[in-house]
């Protein structure tokens, strides 16, 4: 990357949030941006003016902002040294993992450039994911992922495999895991509330209600056949 | 009481000690109550919300304590309840662990009968509600459970008593044996099993002893899992061992002995291995090889011999089904409040007549004859007839009629159904839907309201729902509402106050959500079918949520009485509330006897209306029995709703501040004083032109 093309940790900061409500929503909108960034809604309209001019995002009113072509290829870049910061944190200096995002997250305007990243990577043994499960973006900025989509995608008797959990808190992957929502996992979506309300989600022979803001982060492989009842 | 002397006493006392464990709603608490008697202790580990019951009961005149852990899915130590749960049977080691199970849903109940069973307690399966699996079409082989797992399995009605002598025998038997560890193993996936074993053989070597003297295998599960608290352990020992290394490292050198700190090398990078092998956290790895030998076991055991067509499944369908749910959910809230005032109003009049007509002139009498001296006896008679007095005809027709509905809805399962339909609007307030619940308490009586946000998971969502628990009016200002706006306005206007109040729980939930930093959490909440409550268990938890009330906030208000006593007979009043009557006047328009009737209204709120209808006669006479001889409908209005909003009352201030420390319970306080002179001053000044109001 050349000295004139060289962004700051702000904005690769909000190229690293954009993509991340982007994968989740379609969109990134501004209120949840601020809300992920934990700053007031007034700092981010200058920050993302400028971004705009810079042609990394588009601005669509009432739906947020969405990352172009250039955007999204930066915002790979800084979730690849993102993921493989955590990597570094949790493999080699044994930090604990719910430790390892708030520390990764201002590792990774630090390690730039690839002469940097390839022989950490290296040094890692080229992991293919984070150490949450989610994947690590190649150098040219692909993403090996299986085709999935968030549970509350699904319609009232559908059924599916859990692909990912894109959460990255320990104490809520744990609780979820317990409970038998484990990737691989086949669920059942009993009931859904309108207007985004929560879920009814069978695993196994249980039933929980989750809250739209859980459901959305477990990723599923919808499954051709229809649930079966019981177990 | 701490937790660890509670349970070191009971142990004392009796022969043998029992833990509880199960998942909520399986059941555990019928078992429970079954055993035990009313004499329950309760106790917490400081800085946990979550509580440990103990009790004791004999069986064939050997005496047992009982210890009831929290209901969880898991033991972990991640939450508060699991680690609470693990913490009660690490600490105090009972003799055998009874583990109730849902026999509808095997699978998921055996993924904690494993973890107990790794951890090496001597355990017994209570295989519960046998008879609504059998109603469900699944035939069990208890048996084959027992044999499979390697410990007595007990099948049980608990709600009917079946099966829990048998039960107790079998606990007693197995305590009696004196095993320190059973040596039934789980073998996981060969990878998984082999990282467990290499662990598990270091531990054995070089650790003579292990944290709370588990089986060097349970420790190295746990090390694996990455458990934060053996962790911590590890290496707090560490450290110890750092302060002795002038004497050790010698030894260290010859023996070859790895320190604890090497151990945990060891299992972090097995731990590695395993996440790169397969992809995934070793936990999860861990958790998914535990659920898939649970559905192993549980298909090894289970037939279905017919295909449920369960009336209950499709009520519960039908609950939280959008256009049926919806509709249901609210005629039965109106359904159960309209019952509870109906029910409520017979009781407290029957209450009143009869104290009014034989305690109250008695007491009098005997008061006087006692203190001779007649203001004194007004100041005693203020706390104890006028004070019991309230606690009788509000508490008790109110509040516990209130909180059996409460109980009966929840055990019947047909609160998570509100639950599921209200978190898309909790939410928005911050919440999620299981805060719906202590919301709902919070109108019989504010103080087991805010005790019960303790099911809520982060202090940000226990201020949020606490604070708006707060505006929720208790069966005491419904009392002001219903005597003062129905009697003289009639009941349009009084149910137009509620509505003001729930637009303005609406409002206030929406404002704090966006001002008090943090984000929300998520509802995980498990959907069980609708079950037949238990009597025992309803009238148990009834009198857990009553019993907040009567000792909690009912001295606190007696006391408040004899406070006012004192205020009012010697006429020092008028100090306090001089200053106070631009406010009540100017801002609010009401008459300044209604003032002093608001300041001492923080005392004991239902009093407020009585106290002004007492003061209103000194002053104008006794027709001022009806409010409309000296304030107008808008001024009733407004005196009713400033009653309903500000300050709830010192017993609920109290609790606050025992619950979330002075300075929120500070802040709540100032901000609903200040909410009722906003919304009570721009009624005064815009109502008139509304709605139809002299």
């Amino acid at each position: 990357m050349s000295r004139a093309e060289e962004v700051s940790a702000t904005i690769e900061e909000y190229l690293e949030a954009i993509y991340t409500l982007q994968e989740r929503n379609g969109s990134a909108k501004t209120t949840e941006l601020a809300k992920r960034l934990r700053v007031v809604l007034g700092t981010i309209t200058n920050t993302i003016e400028s971004m705009e001019k810079q042609n990394l995002i588009v601005h669509e009113p009432y739906k947020g902002v969405k990352l172009t072509a250039k955007g999204r290829k930066m915002a790979l870049d800084v979730v690849r040294r993102h993921r493989l910061s955590e990597r570094l944190l949790t493999d080699i200096l044994r930090l604990e993992w719910s430790k390892a995002h708030d520390v990764a997250c201002k590792l990774e305007h630090a390690i730039t450039g690839e002469d940097v990243i390839k022989p950490l990577e290296k040094a890692l043994g080229h992991p293919k994911t984070c150490p949450h499960g989610n994947p690590i973006p190649t150098e040219s900025g692909r993403l090996a992922e299986e085709k999935s989509e968030p549970m509350t995608n699904l319609s009232p008797r559908e059924s599916g495999v859990i692909v990912k959990i894109t959460d990255e808190r320990h104490d809520m992957l744990q609780y979820l895991a317990t409970l038998g929502l484990v990737p691989g996992a086949s669920v059942s979506i009993e009931e859904k509330a309108p207007f985004n309300g929560p879920i009814i989600v069978k695993v196994m022979s249980a039933s929980y209600a989750l809250g739209q803001n859980v459901a959305s982060v477990i990723w599923v492989k919808k499954s051709e056949a229809t649930a079966t009842l019981g177990g | 009481m701490s937790c660890h002397r509670a349970f070191a006493e009971i142990k004392e006392k009796t022969d043998l000690t029992i833990a509880l464990a199960g998942n909520p709603n399986v059941g555990k608490s019928c078992v429970f109550n079954q055993l035990t008697g009313l004499n329950v202790v309760t106790a917490n580990y400081p800085g946990k919300t979550v509580e440990l019951n103990m009790g004791v009961t004999a069986h064939n005149g050997v005496k047992i304590g009982i210890m009831d852990l929290p209901g969880t899915y898991a033991l972990s130590a991640f939450s508060d309840d699991q680690w609470v749960a693990r913490r009660g049977v690490l600490e105090n080691r009972p003799d055998v662990v009874v583990i109730v199970v849902d026999a509808c849903n095997l699978q998921r109940n055996l993924y904690m009968v494993l973890q107990f069973l790794e951890l090496g307690f001597p355990l017994v399966v209570d295989l519960n509600l046998i008879d609504y699996a059998a109603k469900i079409g699944l035939k069990i082989d208890h048996e084959k459970l027992s044999e499979l797992l390697g410990v007595p399995v007990v099948p049980t009605v608990a709600i009917r008593g079946e099966g829990i002598k048998e039960l107790i025998q079998k606990a007693i038997d197995l305590a009696q044996r004196k095993v320190k560890h059973t040596s039934h193993q789980i073998e996981y996936g060969r990878d998984m099993e082999q990282a467990v074993q290499t662990l598990e053989e270091t531990i054995g070597k070089y650790m003579p002893k292990t944290p709370y003297d588990l089986p060097s295998r349970a420790l190295a599960i746990q090390l694996l899992e990455g458990d934060p608290e053996f962790t911590q352990i590890l290496k707090e020992g560490e450290s110890d061992e750092r302060r002795g290394k002038q004497q050790r490292w010698r030894h260290r050198w010859r023996g070859g002995r790895p320190s604890q700190q090497e151990i945990l090398q060891l299992s972090v990078s097995l731990a590695k291995q395993i996440e790169e092998k397969h992809g995934e956290p070793v936990g999860v790895r861990i958790a998914r090889e535990r659920h898939d030998l649970a559905g192993t076991i549980a298909n090894a055991v289970q037939v279905r011999v017919k295909q449920p067509t369960l009336l209950s499944e499709k009520l519960k369908h039908y609950s939280v089904a959008p256009y049926t749910g919806i509709p249901l959910m609210i005629s039965v809230l109106i359904g159960v409040f309209a019952f509870i005032f109906f029910v409520g109003s017979l009781l407290s009049g029957a209450v009143d007549s009869f104290w009014g007509s034989f305690i109250s002139p008695s007491m009098n009498w005997l008061i006087y004859s006692l203190i001779q001296n007649a203001t004194l006896t007004r100041i005693v008679l203020w706390g104890i007839d006028a004070g019991v007095l309230a606690w009788l005809s509000v508490g008790v027709p109110y509040v516990l009629t209130f909180y059996i509905v409460l109980s009966l809805l929840e055990d019947s399962g047909y609160l998570n159904s509100v639950a599921f339909l209200t978190d898309n609007i909790m939410h928005k307030l911050g919440l999620h839907g299981r805060a719906i619940i202590p919301i709902l308490t919070g109108a019989g009586c504010n103080v087991p309201a805010i005790m019960g946000t303790r099911v809520l998971t982060t202090k940000r969502e226990r201020i949020l729902a606490s604070t708006l628990i707060v505006l929720v009016p208790c069966s005491a200002r419904t009392a002001v509402i219903l005597g003062a706006v129905a009697s003289f306005m009639g009941l349009f206007y009084a149910i137009l106050i509620f509505a003001f109040e729930v637009a303005l729980i609406g409002l206030v939930g929406l404002g704090l959500h966006r001002l008090l930093p943090g984000e929300s959490s998520g509802l995980v909440m498990e959907m069980f079918p609708f079950r037949t409550p238990s009597v025992s268990a309803i009238a148990k938890k009834t009198w857990f949520r009553f019993k907040d009330f009567a000792f909690v906030a009912f001295p606190i208000v007696t006391l408040g009485s004899l406070v006012l006593g004192v205020l009012y007979e010697t006429k020092y009043l008028g100090l306090i509330v001089d200053p106070l009557q631009p406010v009540v006047q100017g801002l609010l328009g009401l008459p300044a006897v209604a003032g002093i009737a608001l300041i001492l209204g923080i005392l004991r709120k239902e009093l407020t209306l009585e106290l002004l209808v007492a003061l209103a006669i000194v002053q104008y006479g006794a027709t001022a029995q009806n409010l409309l001889v000296f304030m107008t409908p808008l001024q009733i209005f407004v005196f009713a709703l400033v009653v309903t909003i500000y300050i709830p009352c010192v017993a609920t201030v109290a609790v606050l501040g025992k619950e979330l420390g002075w300075r929120n319970a500070l802040f709540i306080m100032g901000f609903t004083i200040a909410l009722a002179l906003v919304v009570g001053g721009l009624a005064y000044r815009t109502l008139p032109y509304i709605l139809p109001m002299r």
